[in-house]
């Protein structure tokens, strides 16, 4: 029953002659918030786009609950239960918020690329999204043209499309970037009550949320986990502190 | 995954008419379009009409396909005449050995061999195109269509050559006295293959893979992130497009009696771009009102000028510049306009804009058919008639008139657009406004 949620085995990536992640091992137990942290271009992007499949590896392995996914294209990596949100938003502008939270349940309920479905029958589709909308507080803006949403809503919708499909792993890249403060409390009470019960990675910058949400904490430095650790140790760890967090942590 | 709490709709009257099981509304809409499709050839019985009518059924269900690509998935396609084409072609040769006792099929039946095999082309060259988007699909398929262009040339056993397939389509044995000799019968046959195929397209439309076709189009890469290969969507989509493509083929091979290279050539994909574009892509209906329209053109037009297609191209870039939305979005904004009762303030600026838009047509008119005349009849003479008047081609007076007519209408024009274009500007503001402030409530 120990198997991890995600493993990473000597990962690689490189890019020409650039080598921008660069032998990366990383375990996260099921059911764990992790949070990925690193000066910017240290390859925490590249890292999640590596996961997710929108990147192939150079080299190395990456195993979902034991299984090898490594190579596998994303919505391949999605349907084997890992779903991801990214930085800048990606949903689908010009349908209703309802309608990008629907189209991410279709798949896993089984609906697929049916055609002798009517959507308007698909109770259960739709009653999912109506929670998941619930869920991360969109419900008054059901039929609204999602690109006319207001960016704290556009990134709350985000979140909802990448939970909406009950992946077990979640990989939120920079939620709350761009938040202001009141904004970023709202976004780390939605990401908690979300992912209870699921596994969480995430790449943020925020310290104020990383210390708040996770229970372990990678740092990244030049495509290298250089430490991985609770927040308490990562806090107190001289290499982390030399290679990156300096002042940051310590207001924490 | 049980955490997922029961159902929570049935608030608020809008969420709970969404679930009603029998849309009211639908039905009454496709109801009153059948009375409509069965009553129009009792309204204009000439014989033109119902070829024009029937022309327009043809290419509704053509355009309707072709927009489940273009409109619905984002994929734009330079070679779609290739399924109907195909499509077409089978059906004839089905409806020969029909005639010739070889099989046995009811004529009434025959778009479903041009759907098949429109379908069944489909799959064998979307599988090559739909592995690409955007611009190398649209690249892709226009080389497909020259492809198969030239193939109807070289193979003239199937294809027919230079003169295309003909066939009669009054064969077996008549069935309730329909022989499909007149062509109000055929009609019927048409308007009745129409109505089912615009049905089953909205239905698709409505279905998880019409939706998800959507989201292609508006964000291929994030639907491969909620577990969709888009490539498969498109493939599928495509598939589905070339089965009602061949249906259309199909009942043009019944309506024209010959199928020939024309059929899958590029001018046809073209046209249905052209019918799709100016209806309104973006809406299931635009692309019905883009058929009547084109039709209009190329078959009612054509009647009385050589200068169609300059006209229909004329057409065609103005609305690509002004309505990129395409006529059903004309139609709409101008509901919307209606509905927040502001239409009153648009009404003088509309009456002006079309006065003086007719007189320059008019202007535009005169020099462009005295030059077809000059150019083109010039054998037959200078005198010409136009709009009803004899006139003389080459003489000054008649060029002074439509050189005045032009100037004028362009300076007047010119100043209403303004006028218009403010008045239009000024309402459409009023309205974003009020729909803000509905959102904030």
């Amino acid at each position: 029953m120990n198997t991890p949620a995600l493993k990473l085995t000597d990962l690689r990536k490189s890019f020409g002659k650039t080598e921008i992640i660069r032998g990366v091992d990383l375990s996260i137990p099921v059911g764990e918030r992790h949070a990925i942290i690193g000066p910017n271009g240290a390859g925490k992007s590249t890292l999640f786009n590596l996961i997710s499949g929108r990147f192939p590896p150079t080299s190395g392995r990456i195993e979902l609950d034991g299984e090898d996914i490594t190579g596998d294209k994303p919505f391949e990596i999605n349907r084997k239960g890992l779903s991801r949100s990214f930085q800048i938003t990606n949903i689908f502008p010009r349908l209703s918020v309802f309608e990008n939270i629907r189209c991410s349940v279709l798949f896993p309920l089984g609906y697929k690329y049916s055609f002798w479905h009517r959507l308007a029958g698909l109770t259960d589709a739709a009653d999912r999204a109506q929670d998941i909308l619930e869920r991360i507080g969109l419900s008054g803006r059901h039929d609204t043209q999602a690109g006319l949403l207001t960016y704290a809503e556009q990134r709350a919708l985000e979140i909802g499309i990448t939970i909406a499909g009950g992946a077990r792993v979640i990989l939120l890249d920079e939620p709350t970037a761009g938040m202001s403060r009141s904004e970023t409390d709202r976004a780390v009470e939605l990401i908690r009550r979300v992912t209870e019960g699921r596994t969480l990675v995430m790449v943020e910058h925020d310290m104020s949320v990383v210390f708040n949400l996770a229970d372990r904490i990678s740092v990244v430095v030049y495509g290298e986990v250089i430490a991985s650790d609770t927040p308490e140790n990562i806090r107190n760890n001289q290499s982390v502190q030399e290679a990156y967090l300096g002042t940051a942590v310590a207001d924490h | 995954m049980g955490n997922w709490r029961p159902a929570v709709v049935a608030r608020g009257g809008e969420s709970a008419l969404r679930f009603a099981p029998i849309d009211v509304g639908r039905w009454l809409t496709w109801g009153l379009t059948a009375l409509l499709f069965f009553a129009l050839p009792f309204v204009f019985k000439t014989g033109f009409a119902i070829t024009l009518l029937s022309q327009m059924g043809i290419l509704i269900v053509f355009a309707l396909s072709y927009n489940m690509l273009l409109g619905q998935a984002g994929m734009l396609s330079f070679g779609h005449a290739v399924y109907a084409g195909l499509g077409a072609f089978f059906a004839i040769h089905a409806l020969n050995w029909i005639g010739a006792g070889k099989i046995w099929l009811p004529v009434s039946l025959l778009p479903l061999v041009g759907g098949a095999f429109g379908a069944l082309f489909g799959v064998i060259f979307g599988y090559v195109t739909t592995k690409k988007t955007g611009t190398p699909f649209a690249m892709i398929t226009l080389g497909i269509g020259e492809m198969v262009f030239a193939s109807s040339l070289m193979f003239p056993d199937f294809f027919g050559g230079e003169g295309g397939i003909t066939t009669n389509r009054v064969v077996g044995e008549a069935f309730l006295g329909i022989t499909y000799g007149p062509g109000r019968q055929v009609y019927f046959l048409i308007a009745v293959w129409c109505l089912l195929s615009m049905v089953a397209m909205y239905a698709f439309s409505h279905t998880p893979l019409g939706r998800i076709s959507n989201a292609v189009r508006e964000n291929p890469e994030r639907v491969e992130f909620v577990g969709y290969n888009t490539q498969m969507v498109r493939f599928l989509v495509l598939i589905v497009s070339a089965f009602f493509a061949g249906i259309s083929g199909a009942l043009s091979a019944i309506n024209f009696e010959i199928v020939s290279a024309e059929n899958v050539s590029a001018v046809r994909s073209g046209g249905v771009l052209f019918a799709t574009f100016i209806g309104g892509a973006l809406f299931f209906f635009g692309p019905i009102l883009g058929a009547v329209i084109f039709i209009f053109f190329a078959v009612a037009l054509s009647d009385f000028t050589k200068a169609w297609q300059l006209y229909l191209g004329a057409f065609f870039v103005l609305m690509v510049m002004f309505a990129p939305g395409g006529v059903a979005s004309l139609v709409l904004m101008n509901l919307r306009v209606m509905k927040y009762g502001l239409f009153y303030r648009l009404r003088d600026p509309y009456v002006g804009v079309l006065l003086s838009g007719a007189v320059l047509l008019t202007g535009v008119v005169m020099m462009v058919e005295m030059s077809y005349h000059l150019t083109l009849e010039i054998g037959s003479g200078t005198m010409m008639r136009l709009f009803g008047f004899r006139i003389d081609a080459a003489s000054p007076e008649a060029w002074v008139m439509a050189i005045g007519t032009l100037a004028g209408g362009a300076l007047a024009f010119e100043a209403m657009r303004r006028r218009f274009s403010r008045a239009w500007g000024a309402v459409q503001e009023r309205i974003e406004e009020q729909i803000a402030r509905d959102l904030r409530v």
